[in-house]
């Protein structure tokens, strides 16, 4: 490794508008994770710009990345990305509590109501199904209210039928807040909901 | 900012993650301050018990009689306070009868510590006295009465007045530290002297004042007079009473000392290591917040305050887990402990609350620091390397820490060093360890086929990790394999040093018409004693030929001075020549062989020559050779050996002593009234005392070892923990892909008794390093290699290691291989 140099993504240039749906798909290690870490600003580019917003991530640090993500980024996760220790629904105040939100619980609440989940609020990740995992995993996300809504194969590790749940979930309230969402995924189901496609080939866009 | 610290610790505890890191701070906590409370209350208690052996907290001595105000001062700041004249005299009874007797004259308050006892009748059964002989009374030693022909009840008399014999003396807490001439002893009032009108000026006489008390006023007392003293005034330490066992409370103190600092060490380790698993956990944790906008300031500020909280929490769980502990042991074995525990007081408690925040800021905290670093994106990717790589500057640290704990604790920069000097040549060793198995090559692989190739390249792929953990687990077999020698060493020291039939009285004066009869009466009793040694006094006049000055002032090393010399052919047993050599037997050059210290005292080496004035005759003679000899051997012992040709001339006593068991004490009785200028001089209760608080420090050492041996294995296990997610993991993709139960379970026995060898063999170096120093610097021991050590190095290493890795990681054959996979 050391002496040659990998490059993972190759001249990407594109702009996804509010209220936009992109799906990105390809092979697996065609970067598709990759590009979706750097426009979440989880990662750091090599080179080039990403911007959120009228914010220039690429020129924050990993702090400043972790303000806008605040602010603006949701997740949702193949691997659902709860913490353990917490119940769902301080799961889903977590996002909330990190915001300073005085209303968390009650805005927690509603969103765990909101995906079907009111009875299990009490309940911790491991005594849930990965279908419910990934709904609560989806309530937090949507409750903090984000501009951009980032999803990595959300529907990874799910069976067919629930996994149809869980998109019909995550599209339905995304209409209803209207934010941004662009998901990785190999689902061509999933892929076909979203109004843009964006095929990656070894690092490469090769066509929407 | 609602999310507060407390609320995250309080869901991390329902989570489980934080029993590790809180079990080993508590742990940590109660073991060094329950270590530390009880070795201060032993050492008070002890401390105590030697106080007997002056029958006093603080003893003043000198050759005239002591100002009164001295006591005055001493009663106006609450202590109490007694008097002892003593002095040699002539008791008589009747008209023949008389006996040079050592006579103390006690006031009544007399003994402050410790306890007077004294019987009806002669050799009778001994009983508590609460105070000395009354006015006009005198209790005789058992020995006097046959001598004197006298009974209870009878007159003696003492220089003017006559007194009524009351009872038998039969001990005197501070017999050991006041001989004071050699005869039978006599005990009388204090107030009863000038009657008697023995005591002139000049008159060879020792006063004594005694105080006791509160700790504080005492010590304030002593700063008080301790200026006051003068020319021939000196305060009588515990020390200078019995030096056999002052050695011995300062040994057993240093390794109580030893083992809380080593308690200290592998709490520290303890912790850094389950602080390090805790924060391994917790990456993912911090890489959810961080994707949910966490900044690392926030994620530091979460993690340092519930650290904090967690610390007060587990510092005061700890503090009542060593209050306990310390209870725990008084209460078990208070019983067979002949001595009270004293107080503690507070500072063990400040000991391990100190312990406990530098463990949290020096072991605990780096890790966790790190934590704050951890990348976001491992929400995408979580095969991303950890972030909480431990960096050189923790271990420094780290080491800088337990380096300024112990040295606090101990107080003792050379039993710290010992330690330390063993901790980094294990360090050492480790990474040359660490350097052998990464430059290896790596072998391709797993090497599934043979349970053999599996372990071995197991062992090199976490080359470093494994040689973290060989370092981890070799300090705390070290430590345990030091604190062992030690106690191994010490105690069998003592017991050689007063072995069963030591000598416990000493004969001196004995004519030399009486030599060949005393040996036959000794040997028709079967009394085994030791040689008759010819005893000449004499004076040290000068040295090459310089005049040495006249003084009686102690202070000066160069002075004119009485000794006792011997003559003898052979070098006395239990001598060692440290310069020069031996004489031929039967030489008759003018030669003389000098004990080490008293050699360097006068500043005299093999060759100088010196000057004696024996009798009224001068006498020189060259430095031979310096001996080094054991003064506790209760066997007669001499600064000066001469070749018996160049003394023959002068007139001689003769000096030995031997064991007698107490049942055949009688024996001085008719011994004594057939050779009636014989001085025997009854080390018997000393002996008895000695062993006692031998007994009392062995049991004590006894039970911190088994605490520490306690502490080692807790760390032994974490260090076990540590590494079983890694091997857990593989173990399981080994089970998966269909590897047999003896496979996995064989790989992982030989992986841990692989690295369990090779920490025994750092250990044991490190041992014999730290031990080597321990005992030539801090103990005043000598060092004796203990081959034992190597093979229950070595041996206890694998072992201990192997059953705990395969114990740690059984479940991965038990349990199906997804459900351990998916569990880390």
């Amino acid at each position: 490794m050391a002496g040659a140099e990998l490059e993972i993504l190759k001249g990407i240039t594109l702009e996804i508008k509010s209220g936009e749906t992109v799906a990105i798909v390809g092979a697996s290690g065609s970067g598709k994770s990759t590009l979706l870490g750097l426009l979440a600003g989880l990662d750091e580019a090599s080179g080039g710009r990403v911007d959120i917003d009228d914010v220039q991530l690429s020129a924050l640090d990993e702090d400043g990345r972790a303000r806008v993500r605040a602010e603006k980024v949701g997740f949702v996760f193949q691997s659902f990305q709860l913490l353990p220790a917490l119940t769902a629904l301080e799961n889903v105040m977590l996002p909330l509590e990190l915001n300073g939100q005085d209303d968390a619980r009650a805005l927690a609440e509603h969103y765990l109501g909101r995906v079907e989940l009111a009875a299990r609020m009490d309940h911790y990740p491991r005594q849930m199904s990965g279908g419910e995992q990934q709904r609560v995993a989806i309530a937090r996300a949507f409750a903090a209210r984000p501009a951009i809504l980032f999803a990595d194969e959300p529907t990874g590790n799910l069976d067919t039928r629930t996994g149809a749940h869980i998109v019909d979930l995550l599209f339905e309230l995304n209409r209803e807040e209207g934010t941004t969402l662009v998901l990785v995924t190999h689902d061509q189901v999933l892929a076909d909901r979203c109004q843009r496609r964006l095929r990656l080939d070894a690092g490469a866009l090769v066509g929407e | 900012m609602s999310m507060t610290a407390t609320r995250m610790l309080a869901r991390d505890w329902r989570g489980g993650e934080l029993g590790i890191l809180v079990a080993a701070l508590v742990l940590a906590v109660g073991l060094v301050s329950g270590i530390s409370a009880f070795t201060t209350r032993l050492q008070n208690a002890l401390e105590m018990e030697s106080h007997r052996f002056l029958a006093a907290d603080l003893v003043v001595r000198g050759g005239h009689e002591l100002p009164a105000a001295w006591l005055q001062e001493a009663r106006g700041r609450g202590l109490s306070t007694a008097r002892i004249l003593m002095f040699p005299s002539m008791v008589f009874a009747g008209d023949e009868d008389m006996y040079l007797a050592s006579v103390r004259a006690v006031s009544p308050q007399y003994p402050l510590r410790g306890e007077l006892t004294y019987s009806a009748t002669p050799f009778g059964d001994a009983a508590p006295a609460r105070r000395g002989p009354g006015a006009g009374e005198v209790w005789l030693d058992s020995r006097l009465f046959p001598l004197l022909d006298v009974q209870v009840g009878d007159s003696v008399a003492i220089g003017e007045a006559s007194f009524r014999v009351a009872a038998a003396a039969r001990t005197e807490p501070d017999t050991a530290s006041s001989f004071y001439g050699y005869g039978p002893r006599l005990l009388m009032h204090y107030d009863d002297i000038p009657a008697t009108g023995v005591v002139q000026p000049g008159s060879r006489v020792e006063y004594r004042q005694l105080y006791a008390g509160d700790a504080v006023e005492l010590q304030a007392f002593r700063q008080w007079l301790e200026p006051r003293l003068q020319d021939g005034q000196s305060v009588l330490d515990v020390d200078e009473g019995q030096p056999g066992i002052a050695s011995a409370l300062q040994r057993a103190e240093s390794f109580l000392l030893l083992a809380g600092s080593l308690a200290v060490v592998l709490a520290g380790v303890a912790v850094a290591l389950a602080a390090r698993r805790f924060s391994e956990r917790h990456t993912d944790y911090v890489a959810i917040l961080k994707s949910l906008g966490a900044t690392s300031g926030r994620i530091n500020r979460l993690y340092g305050s519930s650290l904090l909280l967690l610390g007060a929490l587990a510092t005061l769980a700890g503090c009542a887990l060593g209050w306990g502990l310390q209870a725990l042991f008084f209460e078990l074995f208070g019983a067979q402990l002949p001595l009270q525990p004293g107080p503690a007081g507070l500072r063990p408690y400040a000991v391990g609350s100190a312990t406990s925040l530098v463990c949290l800021l020096c072991f605990a905290w780096p890790p966790l620091r790190r934590l704050g670093l951890a990348s976001p994106l491992r929400v995408l990717r979580r095969d991303m390397p950890q972030e909480n790589r431990r960096t050189l500057s923790d271990y420094a640290v780290g080491f800088a820490a337990v380096s300024a704990l112990m040295l606090w604790y101990s107080q003792d920069w050379r039993l710290t060093l010992a330690v330390l000097a063993g901790l980094a040549l294990t360090g050492a060793l480790g990474l040359l360890l660490a350097l052998t198995l990464l430059r290896g090559g790596r072998l391709l692989g797993m090497s599934a086929g043979s349970i053999w190739r599996l372990a071995l390249a197991g062992l090199q792929r976490r080359g470093a990790a494994n040689a973290l953990q060989v370092v981890i687990f070799a300090m705390a077999i070290m430590l345990l394999l030091v604190l062992l020698l030690v106690r191994t060493s010490l105690i069998d020291e003592w017991q050689m040093q007063l072995p069963e039939d030591t000598p416990n009285h000493f004969m001196i004066n004995i004519g030399p018409q009486d030599v060949q009869g005393i040996e036959q009466a000794l040997r028709a009793q079967d009394i085994a004693s030791e040689p008759l040694y010819p005893m000449i006094r004499g004076r040290i006049m000068s040295v090459n030929g310089q005049e040495l000055l006249q003084t009686d002032d102690k202070t000066v090393d160069r002075r004119q001075r009485e000794s006792n010399f011997t003559w003898s052919d052979a070098l006395p047993p239990d001598n060692r020549v440290v310069a020069g050599q031996w004489w031929e037997p039967g030489t008759d050059q003018a030669l003389v062989s000098l004990e080490e210290e008293y050699a360097q005292r006068m500043g005299v080496e093999v060759g100088d020559r010196i000057g004696f004035l024996v009798g009224s005759e001068a006498l020189q003679v060259t430095v031979a050779s310096i001996r080094r000899l054991d003064w506790q051997s209760m066997r007669p012992n001499f600064f000066l050996v001469f070749p018996p040709r160049l003394l023959a001339d002068y007139p001689a006593t003769f000096m030995t002593s031997f064991h007698l068991d107490s049942a055949d004490k009688v024996f001085l009785n008719t011994f004594i009234r057939r050779f009636p200028t014989v001085t025997v001089i009854e080390m018997d209760i000393v002996i008895d005392q000695i062993r006692t608080i031998i007994r009392q420090v062995s049991a004590a050492v006894e039970l911190v070892l088994g605490v520490i041996l306690a502490a080692g294995a807790l760390v032994l296990v974490a260090g076990v923990q540590a590494s079983v997610d890694a091997r857990m993991h593989e173990s399981a993709i080994l089970r998966a892909l269909g590897a047999r139960r003896r496979l996995v379970l064989g790989g992982l026995l030989i992986e841990f008794a692989a690295l369990g060898l090779f920490a025994g063999m750092l250990a044991t170096l490190a041992a014999e390093l730290s031990v080597y120093i321990l005992q030539t610097q801090a103990m005043d021991m000598q060092y004796s290699p203990s081959p034992w050590l190597w093979p229950l190095g070595l041996c206890s290493g694998m072992l201990l290691i192997a059953a705990l890795g395969v114990f740690s990681c059984r479940r991965v054959v038990s349990t199906p291989p997804v459900a351990v996979l998916r569990e880390l």
